[in-house]
């Protein structure tokens, strides 16, 4: 990472003048909310789970967690453990697209896609075909195209030592073959959500002023020009010049001052505030708690102060490698997560590692829990997926996905259950319908790969 | 129907001298002649070839290129003569098969979006600082807006690699009107780098000349084109002002004039950073920057020792490219290295004076067996797990990206894991099971471990070593199921298989796949059997030069034309 040069000049026109929000939380902290906020998070970690040792015991609203959540306790009236849920047909071994990539790779892929990854010639070996990129929209992305919130970022992808660029790296797609990459730099999210200059009636600054209406004129240049160069071209680069204008339009408004009019309030125990940051070396694994940390404390803020209501955090990508000294582990993760034995120093770093992680959404939901909003919590009002890219890490089975859900998405989700749909598997395209119903889009009846169920998960609300 | 890699190279090693042989007299290019600019047929007088797989009469579709944060980088440096570090900004591009440029994935996300915004207007707010550089037309004699003109015509030019429209040339003023208005000359000159950097026509490689009728299949690129495709082939950059000279006296017409342009755009030091760029993805080098090992396991692993690895690669290719002999043979089995920092007591050898941030040569211990990249620190660090060596990396690459046959991904139900490396042995021992375990594993990893075991004398991050786990090695194998018969048959350590691939047929062949799917930014499909033909025959008939493998890229048809 080049280091931010903080000469006069930048200070107004790079990074730093990306949005102006501070200012506007005092008003933000007051308003009164009628309707709760909805907001989605997906909250992803690597390489599986060891399923003996993650689902709870008992029944479904008086249960027992187990040694790989058990960080979660205080908040297990908050959660919904949803065993029984498959991803669908398209994307298991064997049967349609399911021999496209590996699991690793469809379990992300597909994971908030529901769709099997792209065939194509990209990766081609002696007649098996591994995968193309992933072959169409994510739920995230849309939900932020469907409900439009009135929020400064449509959308957040935020990431920790993600690293890696290829398909098992890349969950948020706006398209098929379009993935949305995350923001890994903390300092680049800081810049981004809490940039510093402002220009307000009570505080003119006529030279930001100026550089957003030069912004202004740049956006109409260009997106006009853009839009007469999609005439001259064929259809599959039509799309991609679309896609581009469509992002540029999304970023449009926060870069000439407008920030959003999202009614976020963030009054209680915690407050709407900007973080405090430190630096971190992204580089080194050692400091992945630390990167994590300043990540997930940029996610609950921008989800207080209503910067956005889609947000993706995303560590590291599937099948990774990832060191654990740090946790006194030797070994990557990818390799301990394979280990067969029952017992012995891999079985015993593998639930280091998967507490680790719950212990990392502990810290997340307890900070989203801090925020006040009326009767509620920022947190009760969020409809949180905790996922991962496969089930039984050892086998990397795709039939019983490790799926939690936390916050109650402001009543849509009735919480405090471990929902078992035992002999009767769901699809996870029944999870993203069930997701989007939450955040408002209640006429959505079925989202992926029509090899799998159409309709929400019965019984969640 | 989809041909697989494994099933098209063969064939093409077979037939590929077919496809020009008979229209020339094996010159070191190739010598593939068709005049193309005009598309139809070809002017008197040039031949096209005519085996089976030439001339191309369909291509795949060639998408809309995006510019790589590489060649983006690139542009800006040499369209502002600025420090260029400010693109380091944008979002790292999304890899294909190892290549950061294939063109179907490379599209604008919304952080894409911002940072084009951000980091042009950084860049833009550097450049005008010295405005003299930029433009000499004297604002005080001749009027700021003569001068605007003169610079949107002429910085529009480079920026959009063609000349300037009235359309362009109205989008340009338009910005400097708005920076002109309550700001200087100089900040409407500001505004109007800004708008040109985020334009589509600068930002995308557009190829829209018209085809000469609405059911062309091969449509012919024009001059400009053509130039701003060679200028990107060889120095990741745009066109400078003699390319589009070039382009605008109609110069890059036949085959031949465009192979020596080539040659000549080879020459200037722009080509070598380019060029070497395909070696690091080739490689995976590119992975080194965030390469963890386990400190416990590898204390020398430190940043500055991932720095040294990761100067070595583009030094030794500079060396073998620029000051050698230019052969791929050369590449894969030279015994020398290039040291800085502390990667001189990582291979065993003093460090040259002056070495302490700068590569220098030095010739590795004969008896470490060390054979060009395939034994350099970085490859050996990338090719592994933080914690272990990995043959089966190790085999898969040599499998993969210099032999073209790809394994097979493990079957279902497969236990995949990696061995603990707690359980001791050495490498070959606790991988073992993939060879015993019964002909699924077996059938795939007899590809690959075989291979990747003779590297054994490497550990995790390059380090020769006599033994693993206090036992000897064993680091004999072998090549199974490859296309070349001089493959087939045993070796021992990575020089007698480096020596083997270097003499290899399959191997050229499969280099200039390589460079193809780099080159034009997707993947190779059937209706490119004349193009890899060309390309493949051009870089057998050099004897493995990889200069002239550049070169021959400009004679294929992929080059030459575009397709719907």
């Amino acid at each position: 990472m080049n280091p931010l040069r903080f000469t006069r000049r930048n200070l107004l026109r790079g990074t730093l003048a990306a949005t102006a929000v501070v200012p506007w939380l005092e008003a933000r902290q007051v308003r009164a909310t009628a309707a709760p906020i909805r907001r989605f998070v997906v909250f992803t970690m690597p390489n599986g789970t060891r399923n003996s040792m993650f689902w709870p015991t008992g029944s479904e609203t008086s249960f027992t967690l187990q040694p790989l959540t058990a960080p979660l306790e205080p908040f297990k009236s908050k959660l919904t453990f949803l065993r029984g849920i498959r991803l669908n047909d398209s994307l298991q071994n064997g049967a349609l697209g399911g021999t496209l990539g590996s699991e690793h790779a469809r379990g992300t892929g597909g994971m908030l896609t529901a769709r099997p990854l792209n065939s194509g010639t990209e990766f081609v070996s002696f007649g098996n075909t591994t995968s193309g990129w992933g072959s169409g929209q994510s739920i995230d992305q849309y939900l932020a195209d469907r409900l439009t919130p009135p929020t400064t970022f449509k959308s957040l992808q935020l990431g920790v030592h993600v690293r890696d660029t290829e398909v098992r790296a890349r969950i948020s797609y706006s398209a098929s073959n379009q993935p949305v990459p995350p923001r890994e730099d903390p300092q680049d999210v800081f810049s981004a959500l809490f940039g510093g200059a402002t220009s307000t009636p009570d505080a003119p600054n006529p030279e930001l002023e100026r550089l957003w209406a030069q912004r202004k004129s740049v956006f109409d240049l260009t997106n006009a020009e853009t839009e007469r160069v999609m005439q001259l071209v064929g259809a599959e680069d039509r799309g991609k010049l679309e896609a581009h204008l469509n992002s540029m339009r999304d970023i449009e408004q926060r870069l000439v001052g407008a920030t959003g009019t999202g009614t976020g309030t963030g009054t209680g125990t915690g407050t709407c505030a900007t973080p405090t940051m430190t630096n971190v070396d992204l580089a080194v694994d050692d400091q992945y708690a630390q990167a994590g940390q300043l990540q997930m404390d940029l996610a609950a803020a921008a989800l207080a102060c209503d910067q956005t209501r889609i947000l993706t955090f995303q560590w590291s990508y599937a099948e990774s490698e990832h060191l654990f000294q740090f946790l006194g582990l030797s070994g990557n993760h990818h390799a301990i997560s394979h280990d067969f034995a029952s017992s012995g120093a891999n079985y015993e770093a593998y639930n280091a590692i998967q507490s680790w992680y719950a212990e990392q959404l502990a810290y997340f939901l307890a900070k989203l829990d801090s925020y006040q909003e009326g009767d509620a919590t920022v947190l009760d009002n969020t409809v949180l997926l905790w996922a991962t890219e496969i089930g039984e890490s050892t086998s990397h089975d795709l039939m019983l996905m490790p799926y939690v859900l936390a916050g109650g998405a402001g009543g849509k989700i009735r919480a405090g259950r471990f929902i078992d749909y035992g002999n009767s598997p769901k699809d996870n395209n029944q999870l993203l319908v069930s997701i989007a119903h939450a955040m408002g889009a209640d006429d959505l009846t079925a989202f992926g790969d029509d090899s799998g169920a159409t309709g929400p998960l019965p019984d969640l609300a | 129907m989809r041909r697989t890699l494994g099933l098209l190279l063969p064939s093409l090693l077979l037939v590929l001298y077919g496809c020009s042989g008979g229209s020339n007299g094996g010159g070191t290019t190739g010598g593939v002649e068709s005049g193309a600019s005009t598309g139809g047929d070809p002017p008197d007088g040039e031949v096209r070839p005519t085996s089976a797989l030439c001339p191309s009469t369909e291509l795949p579709r060639t998408p809309l290129r995006r510019l790589t944060r590489f060649e983006y980088a690139n542009s800006v440096r040499d369209l502002l003569n600025v420090d260029p570090s400010p693109a380091l900004e944008l979002p790292a591009d999304e890899v294909t098969n190892s290549f950061d440029n294939n063109a179907r994935v490379l599209t604008v996300s919304s952080l894409h979006a911002e940072k084009y915004v951000l980091v042009s207007e950084t860049l833009a707010d550097t450049a005008v600082q010295n405005l003299a550089a930029l433009t000499a037309c004297d604002s005080a004699a001749r009027g700021e807006d003569a001068c605007a003109l003169e610079f949107a015509q002429a910085f529009g030019r480079k920026a959009f690699r063609r000349p300037t429209t009235p359309e362009d040339e109205a989008l340009l003023m338009s910005a400097y009107t708005a920076g002109r208005t309550d700001g200087s000359y100089a900040e409407g000159i500001e505004v109007m780098i800004r708008a040109a950097l985020q334009s589509p026509r600068f930002l995308y490689r557009l190829e829209l000349a018209p085809p000469a009728d609405a059911g062309q299949a091969l449509i012919p690129l024009d001059q400009f084109e053509l130039a701003t495709r060679l200028s990107y082939l060889i120095w990741a950059s745009g066109p400078d002002d003699a390319l589009l000279d070039a382009a605008a006296r109609g110069e890059l017409s036949t085959r031949d004039a465009v192979a020596a342009k080539a040659r000549e755009m080879l020459g200037d030091s722009k080509a070598r950073v380019a060029v070497a760029n395909f070696f690091r993805q080739w490689t995976s080098a590119t992975r080194l920057e965030t390469a963890g090992k386990d400190t416990a396991l590898f204390p020398e692993f430190s940043s500055e020792l991932r720095d040294a690895m990761a100067r070595e690669l583009p030094a030794f290719v500079d060396y073998v490219l620029w000051a050698g002999d230019r052969m791929l043979g050369t590449l894969l089995t030279a015994p020398v290295a290039f040291v800085s920092g502390p990667l001189a007591e990582l291979y065993g050898v003093a460090a040259p004076p002056g070495s302490e941030s700068t590569p220098a040569l030095v010739n590795l211990p004969e008896n470490q067996g060390r054979a060009g990249i395939l034994t350099q620190a970085g490859f050996l660090s990338v090719q592994g797990h933080p914690d272990q060596t990995s043959p089966v990396l190790r085999g898969k690459f040599v499998r993969s990206m210099l032999l073209c046959q790809p394994p097979p991904p493990p079957p279902a139900d497969v236990d995949i894991s990696v061995p603990d490396i707690d359980q001791g042995g050495t490498a070959r021992e606790r991988f073992s099971a993939h060879l015993t375990a019964g002909a699924s594993c077996n059938t795939c990893h007899s590809l690959m471990d075989p291979i990747g075991l003779a590297f054994e004398h490497f550990d995790a991050m390059g380090r020769f070593r006599e033994t693993d786990d206090g036992r000897a090695l064993d680091v004999s194998g072998e090549i199974f199921e490859a296309s070349d018969p001089t493959l087939a048959g045993p070796f021992i350590g990575v020089r007698e298989l480096a020596e083997k691939l270097a003499d290899s047929e399959q191997v050229r062949a499969c280099v200039a796949t390589q460079w193809f799917r780099f080159a034009s930014g997707r993947s190779e499909a059937a209706a490119d059997a004349c193009s890899l033909g060309t390309l493949q025959d051009g870089f057998a008939a050099s004897g493995g030069d990889l200069t002239e493998l550049v070169v021959a890229m400009t004679q294929t048809d992929a080059f030459w034309y575009r397709s719907l």
